[in-house]
This record gives C-alpha cells, structure tokens and sequence, in this order.
C-alpha cells in the first residue's frame, strides 16, 4: 500500500491537500485536507448590512462577484425586501457572464491539460485535426491554417524548453490518450479562449462598473441608472455593446467548448466510470425571470442516493426545507465544537491539531444536508434540471450524448453523468444552456426599459428587531449561501457555505467522507509518483480553496508537491 | 521624420496610443498584502494620466489576471514580495527576474497565476511589451490587521516610483493640483479589525510620516462609496 500526499492540488488561490492510500492501482482511502484557515466571516460581525457586499466579494479573488451577489440576497430575504425586474435581469447578465467565464478557465486554463498532452502535438497532422474538428462543430477557428499556427507556436515553445511552465508536466503519462490531432486541436481552442475569457470580462464589466469587483450592486438592487437619452447611463448604446459581446462569446462556448467536452467525454469513455462519490445532489434555482423571484430559469432540487426519480424541485429561495437542512459539523475541522451546527448559530473559532488522520485534519468545515453531504456543482445543476424535466437542460444534455454517440458510439444516460466525466460535461452543458440564457435575459432587460421601466432599486428599512435571512446563489462552483443575522441595522452573525466546502468536505462526525474523499475511493493510479488520474478527478470539481478557507502561505515557491509516503 | 521644434519634439515624446495598465495585485483583507491595491488607489488619486492608461486593483485574480495584461504596451504591478531585505523594503522587478525567479519573488499566493497568465499570453502572442513590478516586502500578512508602518511608507515611495516609469518611457502622467480623496474602505480608524496603525499616538506619527492629504483621508476612516 503506498501513501500520496499531493499537496497542492489546486494551481490556483489555496491550498488543497490530498492524502490517498493506493494499492493494487486504485485508490483505497482518501483525505482532503484545506491547508489554510478561514475566518473571513468575522469581520463582518458589526458592520452594516448595506456595505456587508463590498467585504464579502474580496472572500475570493477569482469568485468575487457570486460573494457580492449573495450577501445582498441574504440581506433582502432578511427584510424581505423585493428588488426592481431590472435589478434582477442585470444581476443575472453579470452572473452569466461571470459563469461563462468561469467555467471557460476552468475547462481549458485549469484542467484541459490533465488531459491533452501538449508535447505530442509536432506529430500531428494539421490537415487530418482540421478536418476531425470539422466533423464534430462548426466553429469556424478550426481552419487547417490556424492549426498549423498553432502547431508552430507549440514547436517553438518545446524548442525553448518553456514547457515546463506548464504546470505538473506529467507529459507522456500512461493515461493520456488523445492522438496528437486532438491535442493540437484542444490546444488550439485553449489559446483561443483566452480571448473569449476577455469578452466575459466585458460584459461584467460594463455592467458591474468593475470587474472584478463589481461596484454596481446594492441592497435592494443595482446602482445602473437608466436613461435611454443620456450617454452617461445605461441606454441602447451600452445595450447593444452587451448584446454584440454575448453573440460573439456564444459561438464559441456553444461550438467550440461544448463539442470539446463531448470530444473529450468521446476520448475517455472509462472516465464515466469512476468518481462518482457522494451521489447526493444540491443545487438551488436561480437567474429570477420576475421581480419577485418567483420563477426561475436555472431550476433548483435535492437529490438523495443518486436516484433521479427521488428529485425534490426547490421552487424558490423561500424553500423552508433547505433552510431547516443545512448544518455545519466541525468534529473533524480544525475549529471548536463538534456536532452540527444551522450557519445562522454558526461559529468560526480555530482550534488547530496538526493533520490526524483518524481525528482534525482539515480547516474545511463538514456541511450537511439534513445530515448528509452534499455534492453541488454544475453536475448537480444538470441532474436536478434533467430529473425534473427541465426542458433547457434535457435539450442541452441529449446533444451531448448524440454528439458523443455520433463520435464513439456509445449511448450515455443521465445516471452516468454521476463520474469524473460527467462533472467536466455537466459544466460545459450548462455554459450552453447559460449562453441561450443570456440572450433571453438581455432580451427581457431591453423590453422592460422599453416599456418605460427605469427602477433599479428599492430603498432597505431595516428593522429593530432581530432578523435573519438566507442569500442563495447557483454559482459556477455550486451551490453558494450567506446566511446572516442582522440586529439593530448591523449584522451580529455571518456565516457564508460555499461550494467548495460542500465538496471538499471533510468526514463528519458519524465518519461520512465528504465529496472529494468518496469520489477518489477506486480512482486508478497508474503511477504512484505520477498521479495525475488522481488530479482529473479532484480538478472535475474546480476546486477553488480560496473561500473555503484563508490563505497564508510564507513559502509559496513549491507549485505542485507529490509525496509518496 | 526630425522635429521642427521643441514643443513639437515634446508632443511626440509623449505616446498617447501607448496601452498601459496599473495593477494593484493583493487581498486587501489580509494586512499588508493590501500593498498593491494601496499603492494603485494613492497613485489614481495623486497623479493624472491620459485616456490609454488605466489603474485597476485587481485584488487576487489568479489566472483571471491573463485578460487585463492581454496586448499591453506596459504594465505595471503593484504586490507583496517575498524577498530577503527589510519588511517595507520596495524593489522593482523586470519580467526577466520573474521567469528566471532570480527576485524569488512570491507574489502573496495568487504567484502562480501571474507566471501562468505570462505563459498562456506568451503563446498567444500577446504577453505585455513590457512588465515591472513595484514590489513591497510585508510586515505581516495576518487577516484584518490593515497595513503596517513600513508597508504605509513603501507605498508613498511606491507612488513616485509608478510615476516616474510612466514619464521615463513617454507615457502622460502629471501630479494633480488637488489630491482626490483615496476610496480606502477596508481601512478604518478604531475599533473594528482594521485599525491602521496599532496604536493612537502611532496614528499620529504615522500621518506625519505620511503627510498630508492621504494619511487625514486614512485616519478618518472608511470612505463613503
């Protein structure tokens, strides 16, 4: 039995550890351990409500706009406060920009590369990829000439030796299969992206006034003033800037990304076998389509065993189960107490151990769904759509099975979506689903201001008394919750649950491993000192550590460590 | 072609089409690794540069960071370095001491975003013609404890620094008239977790270090939006 320590796994904002016992190839036992501390939250406690936003978004460098959005949600429902239409389809114009954006990164910028093979793309045949990525999209950055650029860049870089930049290097690893047309052709769209992740920017930052951090949000709405005859103010000019940016992301999002992933998913069929993990799934509804948020156009549902006909749909934020659900246990977290806590008696006071495997190891806290975790993310996104029949997502996830039929021939369910694979589909499903959305929501907003609606926002009344309210965000990572206590016009608790804690959760106090440790529980490792299937299945989740916990980190020199105990 | 006069010569110095960038790079919630966002908000408040040059704190974008230096004539980084020298010590970096880590800079923890933004941009053919970083060495990097002494006085240096690279290589930047008020929220005068200096009688020395406009606008608290 060999012992890996991979410490850390994420190669971006925080530290990730992963412990696996492999043997016989697989992996036996698995800890994710967050290697930094969290306390953000604390901060918070005193302040004003109306400004809570502004700290919140700076929780995370890369996810700063969904902290924003949640906290001023959580401050609405406390005061019960309604927010303009406006309101909302800017909000969710900024929040689809930001997804899109996101889940580009992440598929080609931080985890295509576990995948593609880079060093193998001088063999490949630029004409022969040119016309493999014609047979699967119509994307029309796959000419044999841009190939061939391409292919040229990547000699020249091999040439100089700079490769190693390229994160882990684990090049000429067992495990990655593509033929050296498919890398180039991956490679290609990963260069590209780059500039589709700027157009994502754009859009948030026309909106936003700023991106990152954006300065345009507000309790009780958005700041974007309206006028159709001022230049200085959201009119059809900045309307029709938003709407050229969408149209030029959406051809690539939809032709190039989403027929990578169904490529990818066609390359490495076994990879719908492994990683299933906690199959119990979270995702709450959002992009409102009305004021009063009471329909939404990205559904919401719990998930329990992996059985899709058992779907619970979340109509709306005001779900009393969700609020009655959610604890946080910290038995096996380095904080004080023990048994599961509601975020809104949440306490977040350290209490560090050194990693023990069989007590604390980890500043990640163990949230629990009426008693069970959780796994959020676009897979469950997906699931909870698909199970409840959701006709945007049935329409997005049957092309990618045909498309992946049409490549390997095999015929892939709902339930096989619950793997390593299916979490990288399921994101790529929902960046196609998010790009018809965002041209519908950019529709509504331009017929409401049309119709001579210019409100953006309904002045907060805070009460005397006590309240206390829940803001909750479908983020590109997962489900996302602020939870907050608001007494006397300031906030007296704030505890945020966010994706990555749902996933990277440690065990809890009854011994339950979190999403991250069951998923890895039979991943293969074909080398131990290389263990890079290990990476594919921690990386399908986007780990993003950064708010699940607090960084300090005084060496920083070491990007990737493996230790093989 | 030769210029027929000074003033002329003057006005073609200057490179209005020039795209510059000024980043403030670090998570303005964890003391002094506020340094980048610090500097780049004194720095938009004091001097006033043209239309091609934008300031932006970035906080801690990670690879986020690869579409704002996309195309960049020049860019310049504002960040807490890691280096062996006194905390407060500023240096100034080109992007060869970053490839070649001769500075062993470490660029709080989003460092690996910024060398693998460098590294996609430079495949694509759009890495920054040119890259410095104005880099501070902090004291402490604990969470909430706002920016320490040294760190404050680096960035007054930090500020002159940032100026002279753009006017060195022709780019309009001159000292406003009037300082505008620094938008600095995160900093407040007592009581809660960002007390800027530790202690009062510090404060009051710290503003004379200071001096003037910025250390009354920080001393009196979080601005209002």
């Amino acid at each position: 039995m060999a012992r890996i320590s991979i410490d850390p796994v994420t190669r971006i904002e925080g530290h990730l550890r992963i412990d696996v016992e492999v043997g016989g190839g697989s992996v036996q036992k698995a800890w994710a351990s967050c290697t930094m501390w969290r306390g953000i939250e604390n901060i918070l406690k005193g302040r004003d409500p109306r400004e809570g936003w502004v700290f919140a978004q700076r929780f995370c460098g890369v996810c700063t706009t969904v902290h924003a959005m949640a906290s001023v949600r959580a401050v609405e429902d406390a005061l019960q406060l309604e927010i303009p239409a406006n309101a909302q389809y800017i909000r969710n114009l900024i929040l689809i920009g930001h997804a899109l954006h996101d889940h580009i990164v992440h598929f080609y910028h931080l985890s295509a590369l576990d995948w593609v093979d880079i060093t193998t793309i001088p063999k490949a045949d630029p004409a022969k990829a040119a016309s493999i990525a014609d047979g699967v999209s119509t994307w029309t950055g796959n000419s044999h000439r841009e190939l061939a650029a391409v292919q040229q860049k990547v000699n020249g870089l091999i040439g100089s030796g700079q490769l190693g930049i390229f994160s882990h290097g684990y090049w000429g690893h067992p495990a990655m299969r593509l033929s050296p047309e498919m890398n180039l052709i991956l490679f290609a769209h990963y260069l590209q992206a780059l500039e589709f992740q700027r157009k994502a920017c754009q859009v948030v930052g026309i909106l936003g006034g700023k991106t990152p951090h954006i300065q345009n949000l507000a309790v009780g709405g958005v700041m974007n003033a309206i006028n159709l005859n001022s230049l200085a103010t959201m009119n059809m000019d900045r309307l029709g800037t938003l709407q050229s940016l969408f149209q030029e992301m959406i051809p690539f999002v939809q032709q190039a990304y989403f027929a990578d992933a169904c490529l990818l998913a066609a390359s490495y069929p076994e990879w719908f076998r492994y990683g299933r993990g906690v199959a119990n799934y979270l995702a709450v509804p959002d992009l409102p389509v009305d004021a009063k948020a009471t329909k939404f156009d990205l559904p919401g549902g719990v998930i329990m065993n992996g059985n899709l006909g058992s779907v619970r749909p979340i109509q709306d934020w005001h779900d009393q189960p969700i609020r009655a659900a959610v604890a946080e246990d910290v038995t096996r977290a380095w904080y004080m107490g023990e048994g599961p806590q509601p975020p809104w008696k949440g306490k977040t006071d350290p209490y560090y151990t050194d990693f023990r495997e069989e007590g604390k190891y980890t500043w990640v806290k163990a949230p629990r769904y009426d008693d069970q975790p959780m796994q959020v993310g676009p897979l469950a996104n997906i699931l909870v759509g698909y199970a409840s029949g959701h006709p945007l997502t049935r329409k997005w996830t049957d092309t990618a099975f045909s498309q992946i039929s049409s490549v390997n021939g095999t015929k892939l369910t709902p339930d096989a979506m619950q793997s390593t694979m299916g979490r990288y589909l399921a994101r790529a499903i929902r960046s196609a689903m998010l790009s018809d959305l965002a041209l519908q929501h950019w529709q509504s907003l331009t017929n409401n201001i049309l119709k001579g609606d210019d409100t953006t926002y309904n002045p907060p009344q805070f009460p005397q008394h006590e309240v206390v309210g829940v803001g909750m965000h479908e983020a590109p990572r997962g489900t996302l919750s602020h939870w907050v206590v608001i007494d006397k016009g300031a906030f007296s608790n704030y505890q945020a649950v966010v994706p990555t804690t749902w996933n990277a959760s440690p065990r809890d106090q009854k011994g339950i491993p979190g999403p991250y440790e069951s998923s890895l529980l039979a991943n293969p490792v074909a080398d131990p000192v290389k263990p890079l299937e290990v990476l594919r299945t921690v990386h399908s989740f986007d780990p993003c550590m950064a708010c699940a916990c607090h960084t300090l980190d005084t060496s920083g020199r070491e990007i990737t460590r493996v230790k093989v105990l | 072609m030769k210029a027929k006069n000074w003033l002329y010569a003057e006005r073609m110095a200057f490179s209005p089409s020039k795209r510059v960038c000024v980043i403030g790079l670090g998570n303005v919630l964890m003391g002094d690794d506020g340094f980048g966002p610090l500097a780049v908000e004194r720095f938009r408040c004091e001097y006033q540069c043209g239309p091609n040059v934008e300031v932006l704190d970035l906080g801690t974008p990670g690879l986020d960071l690869a579409p704002y230096l996309f195309g960049m004539d020049l860019v310049v980084i504002a960040d807490a370095v890691n280096a062996d020298e006194k905390p407060g010590t500023l240096s100034i970096y080109c992007e060869a001491d970053l490839v070649t880590h001769r500075a062993q800079l470490r660029l709080s923890d989003h460092d690996p975003g910024l060398q693998e933004s460098l590294a996609h941009l430079r495949l694509s053919g759009a890495t920054p013609s040119e890259l410095i970083i104005v880099g501070a060495v902090p004291e402490s990097c604990d969470f909430g404890k706002g920016i320490s002494p040294s760190v404050l006085r680096a960035s007054s240096v930090a500020v002159e620094s940032i100026a002279g690279l753009l006017i060195e290589r022709g780019i309009r930047c001159s000292r406003r008239h009037a300082a505008l008020r620094p938008n600095l929220w995160w900093l407040s005068e007592d009581g809660s977790e960002f007390v800027l200096p530790r202690s009062k009688s510090q404060n009051q020395a710290q503003t004379n270090n200071v001096g003037g406009a910025l250390g009354q606008a920080v001393l009196a608290g979080r601005v209002e939006g």
